[in-house]
């Protein structure tokens, strides 16, 4: 086994491209993302105004939007049509339309009507000022009858019950500033770790075959692929789980991310990626034993995850012969572990079959072990 | 003349190497023509609708049910069933059984009689952001709709002049959704994505025609047998004329038909946003050629090109939008050709923007086109003699990393 580990070693020392692929490009990206979007909202949205009524109740509305967190008036524009244009353009994100002789239909009861555009091609801006605008176009509206109650002598308190008759408080659970960054950066990292463990483990393996060293390597190992592989494979689940432990240890202790469950959950939830990618990356080896195709596959899948794994739209809406595959995927049980766990704070016991299925993983490659074998002894390289 | 003729010969002898290697054919064709159909049906959806929910009622009237009956109505909340207490509810939630929870206080009934204002609340998942938005859309509709009845009611209750005075809402409110009316997943995510798969399957399929040659030199002492001889611009030329002649009907096909067949927003017209994505493969080609020197093996180009696709989606500002960036990424996404693309391409495509509307990301494209080609043919220039060298020396520098 010490050969083979000592071989292992050497492998990862032998070329800069591990070094490259296993620590500066996670710590790179996990600076990326935690960075970029360090702001937790994207505040502040640009938008403009069409003011077609220049009244002092629109320029109430112009100063309201532009008190609001979520929009920011960066023109004021003089026309429909120009500000359709400024949105094709990029400039702004939506747009608020005050209509001619608001102030006037408003006071007299004539009911008019406001009228606000977001662009939801960007789909975050284009929410977000769409919430904006709404908040702004509701408080519009129950200040006026607020006033027009309270000048016929109503009591202002119940002025305000007449408009508000029915309130909602919103828990949501765990992430109660809807920050991005800590529903984004904690997917993605660990998505990103999978993708590259996926694919360095493939490289590493094939590599042997394509380079004809396969048989010495066997050999090292006294002729025991699974102490080859074992020998190959230990060394970079080390350096794979302590980068990705770093990084975890970077959102929740660092930045204060979430984190409702003892550290350990969510550490033997990252052992458990890594070791169940690696050992997914096997298979995908085991089937098809060539360099290049086998790490077409992987990063292909690695790529899909992303998606299929349900980060940003939900499984069980899926297509179920979609969604289906992704209970293939190592990386959908460490999702849900997260939500489960570090974001919502459950007993271990709801997140039990997570934590099987990836052990569960690690046992695939021994079914395929003596095929590999076979290839490693007599090694092809089909470029 | 002459120029020309070896413009001819390089384009096609990386015409022919690009049909000879499967690899490359599978990145070239492969993935543009997949890659779009598999990731449309994972959004296909689009929208998430009946988002199974729990209530606990503790107020257990007419008043009370009436409500759960309304949320229930919403496109977003499916009540799925009745929870006694809290604890039972968030067992449920637990379980996967529910992805909210709705809480109706005892008073509930009596605060809607006595005119007061009633709160109700409401516990949520926040694994995906999107059933976030769901719920919230659908709980600020039932909300407008009980304001308006309720108040409605009340008003006619305290009778008097009041009722002349108030008349329902004041003011309408019409908000418009452009660009993506139905707010659809896919419809949001799609025309960003396959303009990266675009630039992204490009620079794959470049950088392994780059690794592929500098396996093929190593094995010959430093010289490429297949490699045509010709000036560095004609060389630059020819090899992007082989990329774009296989991307302009790639182009089509991705930024057209797959729209069409998933029914996807595609309001853009041809006219604009082929010459503008004509401009941004320009740029890629030339990027790829850049690259391509630090390439040396044929299977890491895959190792390091791919990973970069996560850091170019979110640079392109689909996910997180550019004016939250801080003043380095921007200028970091600055360099990307499929930022300009994503920017541009979106905006043609689903708000119908024209070419000259979206003016200063194509000009941006053309800058990068301009800067791409000088750095390729820079180090083109700078590498030739030294390789010519090794040959010579009968080495290469390769072996030694």
């Amino acid at each position: 086994m010490l050969p083979s580990l000592r071989h292992g070693i050497a492998t990862l020392c032998s070329r800069r491209i591990y070094l490259f692929m296993m620590v500066i490009v996670p710590a790179f990206c996990a600076f990326f993302f935690l960075n970029l979007m360090h702001e937790g909202l994207p505040l502040k949205i640009p938008v403009g105004m069409v003011d077609m009524d220049h009244s002092s109740m629109s320029r109430n509305i112009g100063r309201a939007l532009n008190a609001s967190e979520l929009t920011e008036i960066t023109e004021d524009i003089e026309s429909y049509n120009k500000a359709i244009d400024r949105v094709r353009g990029g400039e702004i994100f939506g747009f608020f339309y005050i209509p001619q002789g608001f102030q006037e239909k408003a006071l007299s009861g004539r009911t008019p009507t406001l009228s606000f555009y977001s662009n939801m091609t960007i789909f975050v801006p284009g929410s977000l000022s769409y919430k904006g605008f709404k908040t702004i176009a509701v408080t519009t509206s129950g200040g006026i009858v607020q006033t027009t109650l309270s000048s016929v002598g109503l009591d202002s308190n119940l002025a305000s019950n007449l408009i508000m008759p029915l309130r909602t408080d919103n828990h949501p659970i765990g992430n109660p500033w809807t920050n991005y960054s800590i529903y984004l950066s904690q997917s993605f990292l660990a998505g990103l770790i999978a993708l590259l463990v996926l694919t360095v483990t493939t490289f590493t393996v094939c590599q042997e075959l394509k380079a004809g060293t396969s048989p010495r390597w066997l050999e090292i190992a006294g002729g025991s692929m699974s102490k080859a592989l074992l020998g190959k494979l230990l060394p970079q689940s080390v350096v794979f789980i302590s980068v990705g432990v770093a990084i975890q240890s970077v959102m929740f202790n660092y930045l204060h991310f979430p984190l409702n469950c003892p550290a350990w959950h969510m550490v033997l939830a990252m052992v458990l990626l890594v070791l169940s990618c690696q050992a997914f990356a096997l298979v995908i080896v085991e089937i098809v034993p060539n360099l290049r195709l086998s790490m077409s596959l992987c990063s292909l899948i690695g790529i899909l995850c992303f998606s299929v794994a349900g980060f940003s739209f939900p499984v069980d809406k899926m297509y179920g012969a979609v969604g289906i595959f992704a209970y293939i995927m190592p990386i959908r049980y460490y999702f849900l572990i997260y939500a489960d766990q570090a974001l919502g704070g459950l007993p271990l016991y709801y997140s039990r079959f997570y934590y099987i299925a990836m052990l569960v993983m690690l046992l695939l490659p021994l079914l395929g072990l003596r095929r590999l074998r076979r290839r490693c002894l007599h090694p092809v390289y089909v470029p | 003349m002459k120029w020309f003729l070896s413009l001819f010969r390089v384009w096609r002898r990386e015409t022919w190497l690009v049909f000879t290697d499967v690899g490359v054919l599978l990145f070239f064709f492969g993935l543009p023509i997949g890659y779009p159909i598999v990731y449309t049906l994972i959004y296909n959806p689009e929208v998430v609708k009946e988002i199974a929910t729990v209530v606990v009622d503790h107020s257990r009237t007419a008043e009370s049910r009436e409500l759960v009956r309304t949320l229930d109505a919403t496109q977003g909340i499916d009540i799925v069933g009745y929870a006694s207490d809290m604890p039972e509810a968030r067992r449920a939630w637990g379980e996967k059984k529910c992805y909210g929870i709705i809480e109706i206080p005892a008073d509930y009934a009596q605060k809607v009689g006595r005119g007061e204002q009633a709160v109700i609340s409401f516990y949520n998942d926040m694994s995906l952001l999107i059933r976030f938005r769901q719920y919230l859309f659908a709980l600020t509709d039932v909300q407008m709709h009980e304001v308006s009845k309720l108040t409605a009611e009340r008003v006619a209750t305290l009778g008097g002049g009041l009722v002349t005075q108030v008349n329902g809402l004041p003011v309408d409110t019409r908000p418009v959704c452009m660009g993506d009316p139905t707010q659809g997943f896919a419809s949001f995510i799609m025309p960003g994505i396959v303009v990266l798969i675009l630039q992204q399957s490009m620079l794959l399929g470049i950088t392994m025609i780059a690794g592929t040659a500098a396996d093929r030199r190593r094995r010959n002492r430093g010289r490429d047998p297949y490699e045509y001889e010709a000036g560095p611009v004609a060389t630059l030329l020819g090899k992007s004329l082989c990329y774009m002649m296989i991307y302009i009907p790639m182009s089509y096909y991705i930024l057209h038909i797959v729209p069409e067949m998933f029914a996807l927003p595609h309001v853009g017209n041809v006219r604009d946003y082929m010459p503008f994505v004509f401009v941004m493969l320009l740029a890629t080609t030339f990027l790829g050629q850049t690259i391509q020197v630090f390439v040396r093996e044929r299977e890491t180009s895959l190792l390091v090109v791919v990973f970069t696709s996560l850091v170019f989606l979110f640079l392109s500002g689909l996910t997180w939008p550019r004016y939250a960036f801080s003043k380095f990424w921007i200028m970091v996404s600055d360099f990307i050709p499929a930022t300009w693309g994503v920017e541009g391409f979106i905006r043609i495509n689903s708000n119908g923007a024209t070419l000259p509307d979206v003016a200063r990301y194509y000009w941006s494209l053309w800058a990068l086109v301009g800067l791409y080609f000088v750095t390729a043919l820079l180090l083109r220039l700078y590498l030739a003699p030294r390789r010519d060298k090794q040959a010579q020396l009968g080495y290469s520098i390769e072996d030694k990393v």
